[in-house]
């Protein structure tokens, strides 16, 4: 994991410890967001909830915006981290896919699981379709291996291909975000008869 | 609508637009502190003298990296065997500290006297590099000590005797060899730097 590993501060012994804390704590996040409900996560695409949009919006928006400052606090270094490579063509193709599925299915992947972990059946069902997926993705692989190792564009940044800075598309998503947090809370107000404001 | 959702869209609106006057300064990560800089330029375990050098090229340590700080003339004119050269004005630059910090290497700056060299040291120090010595005495002292030793009287002790045979034989070694070389008619080859190079950094690897 992170700067600590690859710098052997701590051996790589302690990837799966470190992986199941972060794994318990995105569980119970994911739960406590309500996403082991598909009726919730679904409802995006109808109308009539937009929780999923505003909790990985929200996540997104801290994310980017709080990572600027912890670099520039000197807690992280943002040029050690690892940044996933972008295949750009196979990567919309898949996304396509995954939206699909999550509306076919009324779960993502991890949400799934909550949906398991607190007793859902649809949840189960989903989770069976996921791993037949994989099994069905693993034999297929050597038909769509050509696609899916095309167009690799390394480990790359939007600032590293557009060349605009960092800040730019922070305050872009954070203006986006809030814009959207506002529009669909309108939206529900319309579309939901029977809306409660949620109170913190 | 909720008070607290306009403070916290408003307070992450204000977050978003601070990010632009954070902009770092570009500075030099592994910088050390004056107190440690001043702590190791006073060591002088950071001179090596030319004896030490000389028996280390003739035994071939291969932990041994000399690097000539003066300019491209000079060193196309003379240099003493496998040194690289990077010039004093170019040590700041990718190329020239890819010479530096490599695992198990001991970089030994020269240069005609030891001033170059000692601020290609301290420009090397403050960078964070370890295991950088300057030569002491620089070439100067090279040419003084092992290519032209001077016999000791014959009341100096033993020690001063065996050094001044140590330096005879180092003197031979260096100059006899390039002789040789000469006399195939080969003419005056270049010789064949091997370099080393510091592997690049690399970000941390592996998966979500």
């Amino acid at each position: 994991m992170g700067p600590l590993i690859p710098n052997e501060i701590i051996t790589g012994d302690w990837n799966f410890v470190i992986a199941l804390l972060i794994g318990v704590a995105f569980g119970f996040i994911l739960e406590a967001s309500g996403f082991s409900s598909s009726r919730n996560l679904a409802g995006v695409f109808y109308g009539y909830n937009f929780v999923v949009l505003r909790v990985f919006f929200t996540a997104v928006i801290v994310a980017m915006v709080g990572l600027l400052y912890f670099d520039y606090f000197g807690w992280l270094d943002l040029s050690k981290i690892f940044i996933l490579p972008t295949y750009l063509a196979p990567m919309i193709v898949g996304s396509v896919i995954m939206g699909i599925g999550f509306v076919m299915g009324g779960f993502c992947p991890g949400t799934s699981f909550t949906g398991i972990a607190i007793g859902k059946m649809d949840a189960l069902v989903f989770a069976i379709g996921l791993f037949l997926g994989i099994f069905l993705f693993g034999e297929g692989y050597p038909f769509i291996a050509d696609f899916f190792n095309s167009g690799d564009m390394g480990n790359v940044t939007l600032t590293d291909v557009t060349g605009i800075a960092a800040p730019w598309f922070a305050l872009g998503f954070t203006v986006i975000a809030l814009a959207a947090f506002w529009i669909t809370a309108t939206i529900e107000k319309k579309v939901r008869k029977n809306m409660t404001e949620y109170k913190f | 609508m909720n008070k607290n959702y306009l403070f916290l869209t408003l307070l992450m609106l204000l977050l978003a637009v601070g990010t632009f006057f954070i902009t770092k300064e570009e500075g030099y990560k592994n910088e050390i502190k004056p107190e440690a800089l001043l702590r190791e330029i006073t060591q002088p375990s950071r001179y090596v003298t030319t004896d030490q050098v000389a028996k280390m090229i003739i035994e071939k340590d291969p932990t041994l990296e000399l690097i000539d700080v003066r300019s491209a003339d000079e060193y196309n004119k003379f240099q003493l065997p496998d040194a690289v050269n990077v010039p004093l004005k170019d040590i700041l630059t990718e190329e020239g500290q890819d010479n530096l910090g490599i695992e198990d290497m001991n970089a030994v700056f020269y240069s005609n006297d030891d001033i170059l060299a000692d601020q290609a040291w301290v420009i090397s120090k403050r960078l964070g590099y370890n295991n950088i010595y300057v030569l002491k005495g620089g070439l100067n002292c090279w040419i003084e000590t092992i290519i032209r030793p001077v016999e000791p009287s014959e009341t100096t002790s033993q020690t001063e005797f065996e050094q001044y045979k140590f330096r005879k034989a180092a003197g031979m070694y260096f100059t006899g060899a390039s002789e040789i070389t000469d006399s195939n008619g080969n003419g005056t080859k270049k010789p064949k730097v091997k370099v080393r190079r510091k592997k690049k950094e690399k970000a941390a690897s592996g998966g979500c």
